[in-house]
């Protein structure tokens, strides 16, 4: 592993039954760099970051990201341990928010820190005010989920994630279920983040965004990486026919 | 809330507290009989409903004295009494029981204490019918499960009509539903003869003495108890205690060589007055209120046995819940047939296992153990249906979110999926309570006395099923409340944020 990469994936390979999903996906992500996965819808891309954080196993391959290094083999499962490690490191940000609707925006974000950490609702609280600060919701802490935007939910869940501390945040289509007008303030969380070097990976169809964004631009076809390098080299000058194609006709 | 915890808190400290019995040094003859059998056997006292009274309470309160004793009655259902004496719930019945070969072989009956024979009541216009041979091509009504019974359909050509209890084989008699009732004579004399539209006729059909019951195992307290007895025949004290309720009869006479005139029917008589009085509205409602701390004391024991019975329910419910969805198939093999095999057998029956059934395999346990566990186990399968509604109502992708922010399965499932799965299972979970309270009434089988019980006891002894059933009826509805608003308000707590107020 280079000095330089902190997420390292090698030939991760991902069957649904008999369907293979992921075919031997490679990927190498830098400390503070924000990756833009893009591709057509099947293509494998939201499985992958499933796999990194340990929501989906995988059946052969190897991911590092910092110390932790989970391998698989014929036979072998994910175990607790490995699981446990992967979602140290990452955050996770859903398509749908996935907020918990039975609890206010506060409590979303203060959950899982006082039941995983142990943290008093003081100690969550003082982590988690402050990041839903940031992510513009001071206004909204004691309002339920179903009482705001789709928006500021999905900010809301930013947050949320953010409260666990990760290293890495990952989004899996944030903005995809959001009205276009909504979009804008969830990328604007974003680039802050990136701006205060927070590592992204960040599946999307928002093109237009992964342009302006990304250090790191990644084409994914059929279950592989197809192509990988700046955004400029992939949207303006791609070297593979089919990231060609694809850059053609929705890029 | 707040009202509603309190509510709940005062309701779980009763119950805490109606655990707890005194208990007493002296020995205790414990022995079994149905109060609800009626007149003269064993009753509650028209004047004082909170008492029970009849000729065999005094028997037996007579006999554990002469024991150096202290008789302690156990309720139980008539057709239980004998399963219910080998399980050791009590040593002996008293209870009308009468001697024959089949008995004899489950139990050991002590020398009769009592004689009688079957009386034909009819209609006072009745003419033609004087005999059971003169009532072919009648309908005629007895109780079930009686010698009586036996008798009317080994005679042939009678339309038998077996009934639960004797007051009503009588009202239907009156309201020429029947044609005549064949039942044993003391009955006869309590609810047949008082009443002015029927009269005894015919001459005493059969022989029938009843014993006192003990287990095959104890023929110690079968010798001690027919010691007494031939005492007390010997001192003239049976014949006093059968004087005083009227049912001395010619068989006793007979075989006691007694034929002295009767001394005065006291208790009869003020039986007869404690029911024939006729009361101005005033007195009814002092009478119904005198009731209430005997129906309070049945609803208590229906609210512990429905309170904790749902305990049992809603965790196994939950834990079977759990195993179907998250379960290897195995377990969720298991879970599916555990929920289908109790929804698909009554409720009864499966008491009556735990109850009678399980002592043979070694297992026995107390009447309320039985009871809440029966309840529990039952329920427990209904609920783990509703809860599995209640999960599957949660989208998937919960778990994801609960999963990826670091906690494990089960402090997803408890902080996150199962107080969204209640909002969606409350209501029906309120409805099986509800229900729960209703069918714990089932329980009077294995000897519990609830509010149903209470209810029969003193709608029989009355003749009272109206008032008597709308005042139960209230008492259900009213221990049912807290429970319905308790469900509001936690209903109101997890919809909290469903609804946009903007």
């Amino acid at each position: 592993m280079s000095p330089s990469s902190f997420i390292r994936v090698d030939g991760l390979h991902k069957n649904f039954g008999e369907t293979p999903i992921l075919r031997g996906v490679d990927l190498s992500i830098r400390k503070g760099e924000a990756t833009f996965l893009i591709g057509r819808s099947g293509c494998g891309k939201s499985t992958f970051l499933r796999c990194l954080n340990g929501l989906e196993s995988f059946d052969f391959g190897r991911i590092r990201v910092g110390q932790v290094d989970v391998r698989m083999g014929a036979g072998s499962r994910l175990n607790e341990r490995q699981v446990r490690g992967l979602r140290n490191h990452f955050g996770m940000v859903f398509q749908s928010f996935n907020l918990f609707p039975h609890l206010t925006v506060l409590e979303n974000a203060i959950k899982a820190p006082m039941v995983v950490k142990g943290l008093s609702r003081a100690e969550a609280e003082a982590i988690a005010v402050p990041l839903l600060e940031k992510v513009g919701l001071r206004d909204r802490l004691l309002s339920y989920p179903g009482q705001i935007s789709g928006g500021q939910q999905q900010r809301a869940a930013i947050a949320r994630a953010l409260a666990m501390n990760p290293t890495v945040m990952l989004y899996d289509e944030p903005t995809s279920a959001l009205d276009p007008f909504l979009v804008d303030e969830v990328f604007q969380v974003m680039r802050q983040l990136a701006a205060e070097g927070m590592t992204q990976v960040v599946v999307t169809h928002e093109h237009r965004f992964a342009r302006e964004a990304a250090d790191q631009v990644v084409f994914m076809e059929d279950g592989v990486v197809v192509e990988s390098g700046s955004s400029e080299q992939i949207f303006s000058a791609p070297s593979d026919e089919r990231t060609r194609q694809f850059v053609r006709r929705y890029g | 809330m707040r009202r509603s915890k309190w509510v709940v808190g005062i309701a779980v400290s009763l119950m805490v507290l109606g655990l707890f019995r005194p208990s007493r040094a002296e020995p205790v003859l414990r022995w079994g009989g149905d109060s609800e059998g009626g007149a003269p056997y064993v009753f509650r006292n028209p004047t004082h409903p909170d008492e029970l009274i009849g000729f065999e309470v005094d028997l037996m309160n007579e006999l554990a004295r002469r024991l150096g004793m202290r008789a302690e009655f156990v309720q139980n259902q008539w057709d239980s009494l004998i399963p219910g004496l080998k399980r050791g719930d009590y040593d002996v019945v008293c209870n009308g029981l009468e001697i024959t070969d089949d008995r004899k072989r489950e139990v050991l009956f002590s020398e009769p204490y009592f004689l009688t024979y079957e009386q034909l009541t009819v209609r006072r216009e009745e003419q033609a019918v004087q005999s059971l041979d003169s009532a072919r091509g009648k309908v005629a009504g007895t109780v079930k499960y009686t010698l009586a019974e036996r008798m009317l359909t080994a005679h042939g050509g009678i339309e038998v009509r077996g009934y639960d209890s004797q007051t009503a084989v009588y009202e239907d008699l009156a309201h020429a539903r029947l044609d005549l009732v064949l039942l044993d004579h003391p009955i006869a004399v309590y609810y047949g003869a008082p009443d002015s539209r029927l009269k005894l006729v015919g001459r005493p059909i059969g022989d029938m003495a009843y014993g006192l019951a003990v287990r095959l195992d104890d023929a110690a307290l079968q010798s001690k108890l027919n010691q007494a007895l031939l005492q007390m025949r010997k001192e003239g004290k049976l014949r006093e205690i059968y004087d005083r309720w009227g049912i001395w009869n010619l068989r006793m006479g007979e075989a006691f060589q007694d034929f002295a005139p009767s001394r005065p029917a006291v208790e009869l008589k003020s039986y007869l007055a404690a029911m024939g009085k006729t009361r101005d509205w005033k007195q009814q409602a002092v009478q119904y209120w005198s009731f209430v701390p005997l129906l309070a004391q049945g609803a208590v024991t229906t609210l512990q046995l429905s309170a904790i019975g749902m305990m049992i329910a809603v965790s196994l419910g939950l834990l079977l819940a759990l195993s179907r969805i998250y379960g290897n198939w195995w377990l969720s093999g298991l879970a599916t047939v555990y929920i289908e095999a109790i929804r698909g057998t009554p409720l009864l029956i499966q008491l009556f296992f735990i109850f009678y059934g399980l002592p043979s395999l070694g297992v026995k346990l107390s009447p309320f153990v039985a009871a809440v566990i029966g309840l529990g186990l039952n329920y427990g399968a209904y609920e783990a249906e509703v809860y599995r509604a209640g999960f599957s109502s949660v989208p998937k992708s919960q778990m994801d979110a609960a999963l990826s922010l670091g906690m494990n399965r089960l402090q997803a499932l408890w902080h996150v999926i199962i107080p969204q799965a209640t909002r969606v299972a409350l209501p029906p979970m309120t409805n099986d309570f509800i229900s729960l309270l209703k069918d714990s009434s089932l329980v009077s089988v294995i000897t519990m006395v609830e509010l149903t019980k209470v209810y029969g006891q003193l709608a029989s002894t009355y003749y009272d099923y109206l008032g008597i059933g709308l005042l139960t009826a209230a008492m259900y509805f009213l221990i049912g409340l807290p429970f319905v608003r308790l469900s509001r308000s936690l209903e109101k707590r997890f919809t909290r944020g469903r609804h946009p107020v903007y």
